[in-house]
């Protein structure tokens, strides 16, 4: 339990933090590539996930969004 | 008599990605024309002398309006071949007890025991439905099944992501469930009793229960880099016994015992999971590194750490090559034994080399295709590489892959 | 005394550029610069889009037919691109035609002057040179919305 809080706290104080980094909507224009999105090559990834899940004894971690275009 | 039997640890876990992680895209970045996309590949696995896969994938976007989009992905996975069985091998030839009871396999001397009647087919659907909730919310519900000859598997999910600072933060939370029945060739043996063609049942079949939690937060850090954190909680309860698995079990002098020599393995009936991910993108002019780490740690004692990078070339605007590389290694589980001594018994025990101290390196070329209208060809080559990295000294395994992808829309 | 009046006009200088209206920026087009007080009288739709920028894709239709619709009660559109590189802007408009007024702004500085807060982002501004609202992002659903409060300022 006592891991999850600090982990928690981390995850609070890089959001806070955060202010200072970031760029303006009108300078997204390398974030919206295909190329430069946090899951580029979704099958890839799933086929990896697939193959390693079955040689090895861990699992999890990856799979949310964010990043992109920004738009609407 | 060729068995059809299947791996059904490997498609236990196999199937609970398909859930949270289910990979399938997410970002902003669709046609958006109310038109599909598809992304579609197959896999071609190869470890040599022992098993080989075949897996076709694809999946299907489209824009339902509304900033609505349904995801489909469906999944073929043929495996044959032969998988090692948690015996060690002997100086004397070696004779083990089909699952069904009904025939037996033999092992020469020197070898590892290895079953060769794995055979099987399985297949998964897949889908979600990403909605907005307010301009900068966003909710993502997932539902998969999956069935194969003696395993099936059903499972829900949900996502939610805020955006702020301008949506150069995002925050997910998500949360899965999976239910898991297993019915395996001539029933569930009892753990930790002897392998024979009469085994002692626990019953016809069994099941589990797979609850995931993720929460994540992905941050800009400027134009060309984005950062990515997340922890995953897990717990998985049921049956998690690999059926047709044994342990060797040795006297004081180290060979074989003669009553009994393989008992069926047995592990605990829950398991609790951590994983914390961190994942970075950064662009250099037209290319782009891809880097992550992950820490693993759960209750059967098992953690690990994973190193993956990958770099994409940009050749001209048309193509690029990607080197990738990836590194693993692994602490075993409290109740991994290489073989079992003849004495009181542990009250789990497995010889699963998965479950040992171990290493997997791979690296792997991808090369890639624009081949216009928002459409790509690429082809992946790599070579995969585990070892023992602890005092059991299981064979190494040397696995090739080869993917092709085709992505397009219409 | 010289000091002091160049004193004098420093001040007025410095007051005059705090001053100055958001509307004296100049924008880039492919045939001069304008600027948004050029078109006094009129109403304008000033759109802030780029070729990245999928929801863009959707607005320009629209556009074209706002101000076609609008165009001989004294409506202009004015859509200012924020492409970084310019040959990505043309390739849009190769593909998506534009019949409306485009202006460049690579570097962002209108973007910056008008709090630019997602993309897209349109700002409407009444005869008098005042931004009535602004609006972000685009969505069909919101066609009739918007094309009401462009309606009622051309009444004016």
């Amino acid at each position: 339990m006592k891991s999850y809080v600090s982990i928690l706290l981390i995850l609070i104080t890089l959001m806070s933090g955060c202010s200072s980094w970031g760029v303006q909507p009108w300078e997204r224009n390398k974030l919206a590539e295909k190329k430069m999105q946090l899951e580029p090559a979704p099958l890839d990834s799933y086929l990896d996930a697939h193959i390693y899940y079955s040689k090895e004894s861990s699992s999890g971690g990856a799979g949310v969004g964010g990043g992109g275009c920004g738009c609407n | 008599m060729q068995l059809k039997k299947s791996s059904s640890v490997r498609k236990m876990l196999a199937v609970a990605t398909t859930s949270l992680l289910s990979g399938m895209a997410h970002s902003a970045n669709s046609s958006g024309d109310n038109g599909w996309e598809m992304d579609s590949a197959i896999l071609y696995y190869s470890e040599a002398d022992r098993i080989s896969v075949i897996e076709p994938v694809v999946s299907l976007r489209k824009d339902i309006g509304d900033e609505n989009f349904l995801n489909f992905r469906f999944v073929l996975d043929s495996l044959t071949g032969s998988s090692p069985n948690g015996a060690i091998k002997t100086s004397t030839a070696q004779t083990f007890t089909t699952p069904s009871g009904n025939s037996n396999y033999t092992t020469a001397a020197n070898e590892t025991p290895l079953d060769p009647t794995f055979h099987d087919t399985r297949g998964a659907l897949n889908a979600e439905w990403e909605m907005p909730l307010n301009k900068t919310t966003k909710a993502i519900f997932g539902a998969n099944i999956s069935a194969e000859f003696d395993y099936q598997s059903l499972g829900v999910s949900a996502n939610i992501s805020w955006d702020f600072n301008n949506r150069n933060t995002t925050l997910t939370t998500g949360a899965a469930y999976n239910a898991d029945t297993i019915n395996p060739v001539g029933g569930v043996p009892t753990g930790l009793t002897a392998m024979s063609a009469s085994k002692s049942s626990t019953g016809s079949g069994d099941n589990k229960q797979v609850i995931d939690l993720i929460i994540g937060v992905t941050q800009v850090i400027n134009r060309t880099t984005l950062m990515q954190f997340n922890l995953n909680i897990g717990t998985d309860s049921g049956y998690m016994t690999d059926p047709y698995k044994i342990l060797s079990v040795l006297d004081g002098s180290g060979n074989l015992r003669g009553t009994d020599p393989y008992l069926y393995e047995k592990r605990p009936d829950s398991r609790t999971r951590q994983a914390l991910y961190w994942k970075t993108v950064m662009g250099f002019s037209e290319d782009v590194l891809n880097l992550s780490y992950r820490y693993y740690w759960d209750d059967w004692d098992v953690s690990s750490h994973t190193v993956e990078m990958k770099y994409r070339f940009s050749l001209g605007n048309k193509h690029y090559l990607q080197p990738e590389a990836r590194y693993y290694v692994q602490d075993k589980a409290n109740f991994y034994y290489y073989n079992l001594v003849d004495g009181a018994l542990p009250t789990y025990a497995s010889a699963d080399y998965r479950l040992a101290d171990l290493k997997t390196s791979t690296l792997a070329f991808k090369y890639g295709i624009d081949m216009g209208n928002d459409s790509e060809f690429s082809v992946r080559l790599g070579k995969m590489n585990q070892t023992s990295n602890g005092d059991a000294s299981f064979e190494d395994v040397d696995a090739t892959f080869v993917q092709l992808n085709y992505r397009m829309v219409f | 005394m010289r000091v002091f009046s160049i004193f004098i006009l420093s001040i007025l200088l410095g007051l005059s550029v705090h001053a100055s209206p958001i509307t004296s920026i100049p924008l880039k087009t492919d045939n001069g610069n304008i600027k948004l007080s050029d078109f006094n009288g009129t109403v304008i739709y000033l759109d802030f889009w780029a070729s990245w920028c999928i929801p863009c894709r959707k607005s320009f239709p629209w556009m074209n037919d706002i101000q076609k619709k609008f165009g001989n009660k004294g409506f202009k559109v004015i859509a200012v691109n924020l492409d970084e590189e310019h040959n990505k802007a043309k390739a849009f408009l190769d593909k998506i035609p534009a019949n409306f007024t485009i202006a460049y702004d690579p570097d962002g500085v209108s973007a910056t002057a008008f709090k630019v807060k997602g993309m897209p982002s349109s700002y409407l501004i009444d005869r008098t040179g005042n931004i009535i609202s602004s609006h972000i992002g685009f969505r069909e659903k919101e066609i009739p919305t918007m094309e009401n409060k462009i309606k009622l300022l051309l009444k004016k």
